[in-house]
């Protein structure tokens, strides 16, 4: 015992040196990498004074990119918390031919740039596309309009619902639908009262990850944006243009907003692990 | 309330096993009010048979009929089955309270009752799985034996025609097991209700069903009481499944029973001519002086048992195993040669 | 807890369809909105030419006009009119890319050259170099590009017509030079040798040269350059003139198949014609192109403008047909001298 306690502390002692190593990089590699951008972000949006920084994002085209943002990611989330609980729900609690299939399609847009995600919409919906006659005909505009900004924002955030959800809802097999089901509930109703509720933080990590992604994203919308000024610029692109155009604080000004974004996503992520702590250790638990 | 099971027929297979289950044409009458034990191996379709009835599951072929009612075509929600799942499948995010109201606020509008009786009733079952300060909790702050009870009090609140059970003691420890057997029992006894369980354990099945339906391979071997099934099994199958046996490789010739060429004193014997196969339980086997006994071999083995002592004998000549329970205060020692006799037998063929 | 669920998301849902309204009423205010898909330095000329032409188109019809930009490499830019952006007018660097346009959809006739005066480009540029304050370099000509030890920083003329443009000028002084292919083709390549980077795009190469500090020479539209200097700052880089330079010529066409199904035409011809206009032309000199009706801008912006010997595309070089498939096509000249370099 006694021999015991003398070793212990030598023992510490050698892995607190190998700790504060480990530390210090990975505090040094953050401070480099993500605390150091984030602060030039702000200073260079502020460079020019308040006043300045005000102006830049209440220009009508900051306005319109800001605008449109919002809207592509009010309508691509929802769509994606639908297709995503549909997809997993699929995946977790049904036997079908082809679903290690639809497993890798789930994860593909993971996997395939975000450019060649964008392509993939010219591709289809261009005028030399696929359906780029008959849409053409149609008059229905698809690509370089908001239709084909929802598309490629949709499909490169598609991932991030279903992929929260899918092992969970494995996870959680379908016995507690099957005793609302035993018990009268409806198919909607036992989704409703007993399926949300078991996958609702779940949910809502992948809703706040999709959200980010779908106001930040770049690449895809880049390539079916068509960057039509005050039209079809989102954030990101009007970003890069502001940017281009020599005009750094105001460039800087849009992406503090974006920053700020994922600051925000971030806090109200860490808030939600802190409140409902008990919920989520509960809810794995069982 | 009387259930018919007519030539189901269903080719299925099992999520979690991958393995194919099927259920095979299998007809069975459960009786109204009484508690039936489907008994038999993972993978015999007894649980599929239980979701079938349930109507959580469709089969291919087949009719299930609740008393007059052709309930085949009727939707889980429809057929008003109370149903326990084996991993209790209780509502994490509700309370005791809101698990067992449940099955009563889903229902709708017309037949709902106020609030004030789902609370009467809520609170009536929940002192009928003694649970009643237990309402404001939480299923993961109560134990597996609390768990299941309140998944069988939710399953009792809506008043169903016929309660479904799916291995219902399976993931609890034995010592909680044996209570709960005992209370399920009881609750049975005391409100009537047809009550259908699936289980693999023998023990369990025996000691509170009415009646036993043991399954193998998608089909019924046999139904009877748990007398019937243990004294009086129909194939070689039950016989083995339910309880423990010996077997010996005998020959059947003009009525009489040969073993290693030498004749068994067994009577009665219906099994034809021919080779065949003898069982006998350990408690028909007795042990005696070798001298006059119809067969003889070597102690092998002494084993404990809870409720007494058995001994392991190798047959001299074949060197088949018996096992024999042994009476209170005999004395057999390992390496012991001894006479062999045998009581109740069971000869297939 | 479940009832809060389902009003979660309803509340979403509304909020969904509430931003489509929003932005369905958004943008229907303008009477005549065009799109002017154009290439990438021309951003700030275009801004002062609409809010000119919007003023004027007011006067005259009445009409609310609203001119949408969209900006971006000339080769790209074509690509997305192929691919179907809803574009009025194209005004791009090279006559190539818009051949390309009316060969690949059919909505330009292929003699669109022909329908405006000066090949139908209101205004011309040419290559000159941007070097660092005091050129400590010592770079006056094409001879020092080639120089080793110099680092030149020019855009990809595979993504980029402005690159194109400072191949050629390059090709045009070797072979005003050597007076042989072969040797101008060496020269070019010695250049080639010395450039450290390649962008898509001539403002992606202004940035890097400007704000990247990359390099000590920026081959760069003339406009390009001069913009650099007034908005990163006159006491940082200087503007070297070379001897001989190409006479850059980007064209302007209306789009046919798109104006007449979105019912434009009149509007965006008239935005083409006024690009001639006096008013016009004294815009597009304050903002360092060329003019092609000098006697319309302002003396002192044509001062500005150095005078230095300049080659054409179409005396010079065939065309830009021929120039393509000679220089820039797979396989062509610039491929193998990019293989050769490396």
């Amino acid at each position: 015992m006694h021999d015991l306690q003398k070793a212990a502390p030598s023992v510490t002692d050698e892995s607190n040196v190998a700790r504060y190593v480990l530390i210090a990089l990975a505090l040094g590699f953050l401070a480099l990498f993500l605390v150091l951008p984030l602060a030039v972000v702000f200073t260079q949006a502020f460079s020019k004074g308040l006043g300045a920084y005000v102006a830049a994002l209440t220009h009508p085209d900051a306005l319109a990119a800001i605008k449109l943002t919002l809207t592509v990611a009010a309508i691509a989330v929802p769509l994606n918390i639908v297709f995503g609980i549909a997809a997993s729900w699929a995946i977790a609690k049904h036997e079908f031919r082809g679903k290690s299939l639809l497993i890798t399609l789930v994860d593909l847009p993971f996997s395939v740039s975000p450019v060649v995600s964008g392509l993939v919409f010219v591709l289809l919906f261009g005028a030399q596309g696929l359906l780029g006659p008959w849409l053409r005909e149609h008059n229905i505009e698809i690509i370089f309009a908001l239709p084909g900004i929802v598309l490629a924002t949709i499909f490169v955030t598609f991932p991030f619902v279903a992929r929260e959800l899918i092992p969970l809802m494995q996870d959680q097999g379908s016995a507690d639908e099957e005793a609302a089901l035993t018990l009268g509930a409806s198919g909607i109703r036992a989704f409703l009262t007993v399926t949300l509720p078991n996958i609702r933080w779940a949910l809502l990590y992948g809703v706040l990850l999709c959200n980010a992604r779908a106001m930040g994203e770049f690449g895809a919308v880049a390539v079916v944006s068509g960057h039509i000024r005050g039209e079809t610029n989102t954030m990101p692109l009007h970003v890069e243009i502001l940017y281009n155009e020599y005009n750094f604080a105001a460039s800087f000004a849009v992406a503090s907003l974006l920053a700020l974004l994922a600051l925000v996503t971030l806090c109200i992520k860490t808030w939600l692990e802190w409140r409902y702590a008990d919920a989520l250790a509960a809810g794995r638990r069982h | 309330m009387d259930i018919f099971v007519e030539h189901i027929t269903k080719n299925y297979v099992a999520r979690e096993t991958g393995s194919p289950a099927a259920l095979d044409d299998v007809s069975l009458h459960i009786r109204s009010g009484e508690l039936l034990a489907l008994l038999g191996p993972s993978g015999s379709g007894k649980t599929t048979l239980l979701r079938v009835i349930a109507g959580l599951e469709f089969a291919n072929r087949g009719r299930i009929r609740f008393g007059d009612l052709d309930a085949t075509g009727i939707p889980v929600q429809k057929r008003g089955v109370g149903f326990v799942f084996q991993h209790y499948a209780l509502f994490r995010h509700m309370n005791v309270f809101d698990n067992i109201a449940y099955g009563l606020r889903v229902r709708e509008r017309a037949t709902r009752p106020p609030e004030a009786e789902i609370r009467r009733r809520v609170e009536e079952l929940l002192s009928l799985v003694q649970l009643a300060t237990f309402e404001d909790r939480y299923p993961a702050q109560l134990s597996g034996g609390q768990r299941q009870r309140v998944a069988l009090a939710r399953a009792l609140a809506i008043e169903p025609r016929m309660l479904l059970l799916d291995e219902p003691f399976g993931a609890l420890d034995a010592r909680v097991r044996k209570d709960l057997r005992r209370w399920l029992r009881e609750i049975h006894d005391r409100t009537g209700q047809t009550t259908i369980f699936v289980t693999h354990d023998q023990e369990e099945a025996l000691g509170i069903a009415d009646r036993v339906a043991i399954l193998k391979d998608g089909r019924i071997e046999q139904v009877g009481t748990p007398d019937e099934v243990h004294d009086d099994p129909a194939s070689p199958f039950v016989m083995t499944f339910i309880g423990d046996t010996a077997a010996l490789n005998v020959n059947i010739r003009n009525g009489a029973v040969l073993h290693a060429g030498k004749r068994l004193p067994i009577v009665g014997s219906s099994a034809g001519e021919g080779p065949g196969t003898l069982y006998v339980r350990p408690g028909h086997v007795q042990l005696a002086q070798t001298a006059g006994a119809s067969l003889t071999g070597r102690v092998v083995s002494l084993r404990r048992f809870s409720s007494g002592q058995r001994a392991e004998v190798r047959l001299h000549g074949t060197g088949e195993l018996v096992e024999a329970e042994l009476p209170a205060g005999s004395h057999v020692n390992s390496g012991q040669d001894v006479g062999v006799n045998l009581g109740q037998v069971r000869i297939f063929r | 807890m479940q009832v809060s669920k389902a009003t979660w998301l309803q509340r979403l849902l509304v909020l969904a369809a509430f931003a489509l309204c929003f932005f369905v009423t958004a943008f229907a205010r303008a009477d005549v909105a065009l799109l002017n898909v154009s290439y990438d330095p021309t951003r700030e000329l275009y801004r002062e030419i609409n809010e000119a032409f919007a003023a004027e188109w007011r006067a005259k019809s009445k009409e609310v006009v609203r001119i949408r930009q969209s900006h971006g490499g000339s080769g790209s830019q074509a690509r997305a009119v192929i691919d179907g952006i809803d574009a009025d007018v194209v005004t791009l660097a090279l006559a190539g890319d818009i051949d390309t346009i009316a060969a690949a959809t059919k909505k330009i006739p292929a003699d669109w050259q022909k329908r405006l005066p000066d090949n139908s480009s209101p205004y011309t540029s040419t290559i000159v170099f941007l070097v660092r304050a005091g050129n400590p370099k010592q770079v006056k000509d094409w001879d020092d590009l080639a120089r080793p030890g110099i680092q030149v920083i020019t855009p990809n003329p595979k993504t980029s017509g402005g690159a194109r443009w400072n191949y050629l000028a390059a090709w045009a002084y070797g072979l005003e030079k050597f007076k042989d292919e072969q040797k101008a083709r060496d020269f070019v390549a010695a250049i080639f040798k010395n450039v450290p980077v390649m962008d898509t795009g001539a403002r992606g190469s202004t940035n890097t040269f400007a704000q990247r500090g990359l390099g000590d020479v920026l081959l760069a539209w003339e406009n390009e350059a001069y913009l650099a200097l007034n908005e990163l700052g006159k006491d940082k880089f200087e503007i070297i003139v070379p001897s001989l330079s190409i006479l850059a010529e980007p064209p302007v066409t209306i789009v046919d198949g798109n104006v007449d199904r979105k019912k434009t035409r009149a509007a965006a011809e008239a935005y083409l014609q006024f690009l001639y206009s006096p008013r016009a032309q004294a815009i597009i000199a304050k903002n360092y192109y060329r003019p092609s009706k000098p006697e319309h801008a302002k003396p002192e912006d044509l001062a500005r403008f150095p005078k230095l010997k300049l080659v054409s595309i179409d005396s010079d070089f065939g065309g830009w047909d021929a120039t393509q498939k000679k220089h820039f096509s797979d396989g062509a000249i610039f491929d193998a001298i990019l293989r050769g370099n490396r």
